[in-house]
């Protein structure tokens, strides 16, 4: 037998070789993507339905659909509230982290300082510390800062338990522009700052990138932090808010698939547009503590 | 700090007895401005990651209650407690079958998701993005939508009772056999698809001609599956697992959002057990004490983690 498959594309378990063994590859592959996607669209299909069209049609597409349930979660359900919270959050989140990881990624991706080293492993050592295990002194730490039940403590708590893995990735992105870039605008007499912010800033983009679309995944989704921090019902964020909703609405799927498609869709359609960015940044990121 | 003669602190800054205060002041100025560059993820580590983290191990020799001035001090009397403590024990069981069965379903359906994927496949584009759409979403949303397929008149029961499986039906979560292995299938719907990228990742790697000299030497798919790629991927491999691992133990939200740790202690892990003592107990020494358990097992799994990443980088 000839094989017609240069060596490059060789690796095929794939039965591509042998036509009548087709299915043997695309089966399993459809059969996991709906497993992935099937769920998802369910409840994204059922915020559009009626309490009618539930009954009778659970599994199809929602035709009309109606906008009755997104309606009544957004007022009702509070869920204007919990959205404009968890963008708030968010978004100073990634505010935050873009500058702080970037400036320390810098340092120690290109300057020089005594204990580089020491503080660099310091941080590693932040990967490893889970959430859950230093929750309650966090809480203290709150509290005793005043910050309870303020978006500052989510957005504080959020920016310095992330920034390890930030700061990492950032100082790999540094590290691999070419020396001679700061050399030439150091003989040009631009200080250290300028050489940042105006010379290599720039050319990290695509670091900042991650950067900003992982931590906006990571606090738009996050429960633990905002479930312990905020009290208040106004300050809550989508997470949270859903966790509650979901105590006084058991029964109505309508509003709670509306509630789970305001609380995923933007990440979703974040995720579609920038794809690669996630997967990379993901695999990459995947040590976060 | 001294400037040696002819050191190279700093881009071979060459001192001399005369310019050898302007260098040592250029230096430090050097030195002032890195530190001013990390001075704000220094902060914010020191004071709301380190300090709870010192204060965790510290808290575990208290009893208190949160709110009272005084802090009594126990020694170990928290740990002889934990280790005393069936809950503890079941909690730490229940965190082993989660991680058993996020670790097998992340490794089996994405060992077999990648080897397929890693052939010429029409369409890889869609199989990969519809394979990751879960792993950005919420574990909020997974909860919800996985509190749907295992409710009693749920997706999976009308699809068992459609398919003449109607003996298999139950209330998934009430169920004290199967919820914990359920909520567990759950976390890896919306885990397995980064390990088939990073499995993916590794397989695309070997080296292709590996395979040419087997093919040579009659070797099938399933033999070249076996002997090639699942040896060259050894290091990828334990990455996922490591990862599923870490992430399998400090699993919180799913399980706080389905069952709270329920029916009765059915679900309840390390993280759910310390909130509940923490939060609604008001027992801030011993959930610390449950902390500390969890801290150390992570912290041995990471070690391992970075360990082996270390060395796959070589």
């Amino acid at each position: 037998m000839t094989d017609s498959f240069s060596s490059a594309t060789s690796m095929q378990f794939t039965g591509t070789r042998r036509p009548r063994a087709w299915w043997l590859v695309y089966v399993p592959l459809i059969v996991l993507l709906v497993f992935a996607v099937a769920p998802l669209l369910l409840a994204w299909f059922t915020a559009f339905k009626t309490d009618q069209q539930q009954l009778t049609n659970p599994y199809g597409l929602p035709l009309p659909p109606t906008l009755d349930n997104l309606r009544e979660a957004w007022t009702v359900g509070r869920f204007s509230i919990y959205f404009k919270n968890s963008l708030i959050i968010s978004i100073a989140d990634v505010i935050g982290m873009v500058i702080i990881s970037s400036l320390a990624g810098y340092a120690f991706a290109r300057l020089s300082f005594p204990g580089q080293k020491l503080l660099l492993y310091g941080l590693l050592i932040g990967l490893t510390i889970p959430v859950a295990a230093i929750i309650i002194p966090l809480y203290l730490t709150m509290r005793d800062f005043h910050l309870l039940d303020t978006y500052g403590s989510v957005i504080v708590a959020d920016v310095a338990l992330a920034a390890p893995i930030f700061v990492f990735i950032m100082r790999a992105f540094f590290k691999d522009l070419p020396r001679e870039l700061d050399d030439a605008a150091r003989v040009d007499g631009a200080n250290e700052f300028q050489i940042f912010w105006q010379v290599m800033l720039p050319l990290a983009k695509p670091g900042l990138m991650t950067v900003a679309l992982l931590e906006f995944l990571w606090s738009w989704n996050d429960l633990l932090l905002p479930l312990v921090f905020l009290v208040t019902n106004d300050l809550r964020t989508l997470p949270v808010g859903m966790l509650f909703f979901q105590g006084q609405f058991t029964i109505d799927y309508g509003l709670m698939s509306a509630g789970v498609l305001i609380l995923s869709l933007p990440v979703t359609i974040l995720f579609l547009v920038f794809q690669r960015d996630f997967v990379k940044g993901l695999a990459s990121g995947a040590l976060k503590g | 700090m001294a400037v040696q003669p002819y050191s190279r602190t700093i881009e071979g800054v060459r001192t001399t007895r005369s310019g050898r205060l302007r260098v040592r002041r250029h230096v430090v100025q050097r030195y002032v401005v890195a530190y001013l560059f990390i001075l704000p993820v220094l902060l914010l580590y020191l004071i709301f990651v380190l300090r709870p983290t010192v204060q965790t191990f510290w808290l575990a020799f208290y009893k208190w209650n949160g709110v009272s001035i005084d802090r009594e001090w126990v020694g170990l009397a928290n740990f002889q407690r934990l280790l005393g403590d069936p809950i503890f024990w079941q909690a730490l069981q229940h965190s082993l079958i989660w991680t058993a069965v996020v670790v097998a379903f992340n490794l089996v359906v994405g060992l077999i998701a990648a080897a397929l994927l890693a052939g010429s496949i029409r369409g890889r584009l869609v199989f990969q993005l519809g394979y990751f759409l879960p792993v950005v979403q919420a574990s909020v949303v997974t909860a919800m939508i996985w509190r749907w397929i295992y409710a009693p008149t749920g997706v999976l029961n009308t699809g068992l009772k459609t398919l003449g499986l109607g003996f298999l039906t139950r209330g998934w979560l009430g169920d004290f056999a199967v919820v914990l292995p359920a909520l567990a299938t759950a976390s890896g719907w919306m885990t397995f698809g980064l390990s088939v990228v990073i499995l993916l990742a590794g397989m695309q790697s070997i080296d292709p001609t590996l395979y040419d000299a087997a093919r040579v030497d009659g070797a099938g798919y399933t033999r070249m599956f076996l002997d090639i790629t699942i040896p060259s991927l050894r290091n990828t491999i334990t990455i996922v697992i490591l990862l599923a691992l870490v992430d399998a133990f400090k699993v919180f939200d799913i399980i706080w959002a389905t069952t709270q740790g329920g029916p009765i202690r059915a679900t309840e892990v390390l993280s759910t057990y310390l909130f509940k003592e923490g939060f609604q107990q008001n027992q801030y020494g011993y959930g610390s004490a449950i902390a500390v358990a969890l801290a150390l097992i992570i912290l041995v799994s990471s070690i391992l983690n970075l360990t082996i990443r270390e060395r796959g980088d070589d």
